[in-house]
């Protein structure tokens, strides 16, 4: 409760809206853009977890491959990714693979729920850890071909 | 140093413009400069893109845009990111290896001192000592609630920084002397969890009565009410204000901590009035950082306006005393 709750609305950006990831004439899947919640960036380690949910349905978690800084990882991989900074104003790509990408002009519901650590929080033996929730409509307006 | 106490920005104070890109980092450095700051202190993790290792480039940008705007690089804001691996804590070496990172690069550019925190543990903090007086940057932990004085690990703290030939210190951060809820704490009890408002205003009334937590647990409350009323009792309290005196010999910079002045401009969470005439007497000469954190609550509020209150009352209160 209290501090660090109203960053959540930063989880899901707005702004990109949702991108189909075009390679040639194919459509690998879309893309939706993260912010991390918070008045500082953090490790990718101390994301605990993070699932996705687009119209109610939870992404499996092989299907989203998550760039930043010139990188690709899964989910799985964060535990291990301690030298991994994710600066505040970097936003993440989330690329989440389905055949054909979404229809351009449809709208969709999208939910994050994330769990994650602060690391420097341990007054009295115990770290904090937060749910870094967020759901917000976003419109698929466009598509890009690189990430 | 035009006076005994000069005013610096932290600008954390301004987390919810730049996060949400309204604010570029010059435009922080703008802000500050036109409402009369002449220090600033920068939270490195939160500033710097290529955190927690920022190229020479950056730096020497850093450093013209602080020229530009006429403002003294006062504190380099540092973390012991403790937690930082998934299954273990950062062992001595990693902590002693991104401390004197920290006091180079924050040497670099021109900062006075590096703000670290509690967990680089007694040990490893008096060994920093030659470091500091070496590389010429001083070293401070921040006291913040819920540590104060009294906490065993603190008492050795400060016996380190007497000793310390003046290169080690504290900054202590006002959330330490918190008192009563803040309005934006109260509203987001009531809008963003559920808690009824008349229940709201009914357990800051008994807390201010000093009646017992364990009392109010046991009354007719939602698991939201009962949850703020951890959070009431956890966060406020009486103000112990001998803790200033005892961190005030080796205090080296001073957070002025608050969440919400309203258009009377009067701290009701934090007792500013007394603590500043306190500070003012001990002879403390150096930068006092107007520190608001409203935004971790609300990020509507306007954050200028709300540094603007904090710093015609502190005016207020020094002029006076």
């Amino acid at each position: 409760m209290a501090q660090f709750q109203a960053y959540n609305k930063l989880l899901i950006s707005q702004n990109e809206e949702i991108l189909n990831y075009k390679v040639g004439e194919y459509t690998l899947g879309y893309v939706i853009h993260c912010q991390y919640p918070s008045y500082r960036g953090t490790y990718l380690s101390c994301i605990e977890s993070m699932n996705v949910y687009v119209d109610g349905e939870e992404i499996p978690e092989e299907k989203i491959y998550f760039n930043l800084n010139g990188k690709q990882f899964l989910l799985k991989q964060f535990q291990d990714l301690y030298k991994e900074y994710w600066f505040i104003l970097n936003k993440a790509k989330l690329l989440i693979l389905v055949d054909g990408g979404l229809k351009q002009g449809s709208r969709h519901n999208i939910e994050i729920k994330m769990s994650h650590k602060i690391p420097y929080t341990g007054y009295f033996g115990s770290y904090l850890v937060l749910a870094g929730d967020d759901k917000k409509t976003l419109e698929v307006k466009g598509e890009v071909n690189t990430l | 140093m035009t006076r005994q106490i000069e005013l610096c920005l932290t600008l954390y104070a301004l987390s919810a413009e730049y996060t949400t890109g309204r604010f570029t980092l010059e435009d922080c450095l703008k802000k500050a400069h036109e409402m009369g700051y002449t220090g600033i202190e920068m939270v490195a993790s939160q500033m710097i893109p290529e955190y927690p290792h920022p190229s020479g480039e950056w730096m020497d940008t850093f450093i013209l845009l602080m020229e530009k705007y006429k403002l003294t690089p006062v504190c380099y804001s540092a973390y012991i990111d403790m937690g930082t691996h998934s299954d273990r804590d950062l062992n001595e070496n990693e902590i002693i290896q991104s401390t004197i990172d920290d006091m180079c690069y924050a040497k670099y550019m021109g900062f006075q001192l590096v703000r670290t925190q509690h967990a680089i543990s007694p040990k490893i903090f008096k060994n920093m000592k030659p470091y500091a007086e070496k590389i010429g940057i001083k070293l401070a932990i921040e006291m913040h609630h819920p540590h104060n004085p009294e906490v065993p690990e603190w008492k050795e703290y400060l016996k380190i920084m007497k000793d310390s030939e003046g290169w080690l210190g504290v900054v202590p951060d006002f959330s330490i002397f918190a008192e009563h809820p803040h309005k934006l704490n109260i509203i987001q009890a009531v809008e963003d969890y559920g808690c009824r408002r008349e229940k709201v205003d009914e357990i800051i009334k008994k807390h201010g009565s000093y009646i017992k937590k364990e009392m109010l647990l046991a009354g007719d409350y939602t698991e939201a009410e009962k949850k703020f009323i951890e959070d009431v009792y956890s966060t406020y309290g009486k103000a112990h204000f001998e803790w200033l005196d005892m961190v005030l010999p080796y205090t080296m910079y001073i957070h002025g901590k608050f969440w919400y002045l309203g258009e009377d401009e009067i701290d009701t969470t934090i007792p500013c009035d007394k603590l500043l005439p306190i500070i003012k007497k001990s002879g403390f000469t150096g930068f006092m950082a107007s520190e608001y954190e409203g935004h971790h609550y609300n990020d509507k509020l306007d954050s200028c306006e709300q540094l603007q209150r904090w710093i015609n009352m502190s005016n207020r209160i020094l002029e006076k005393c």
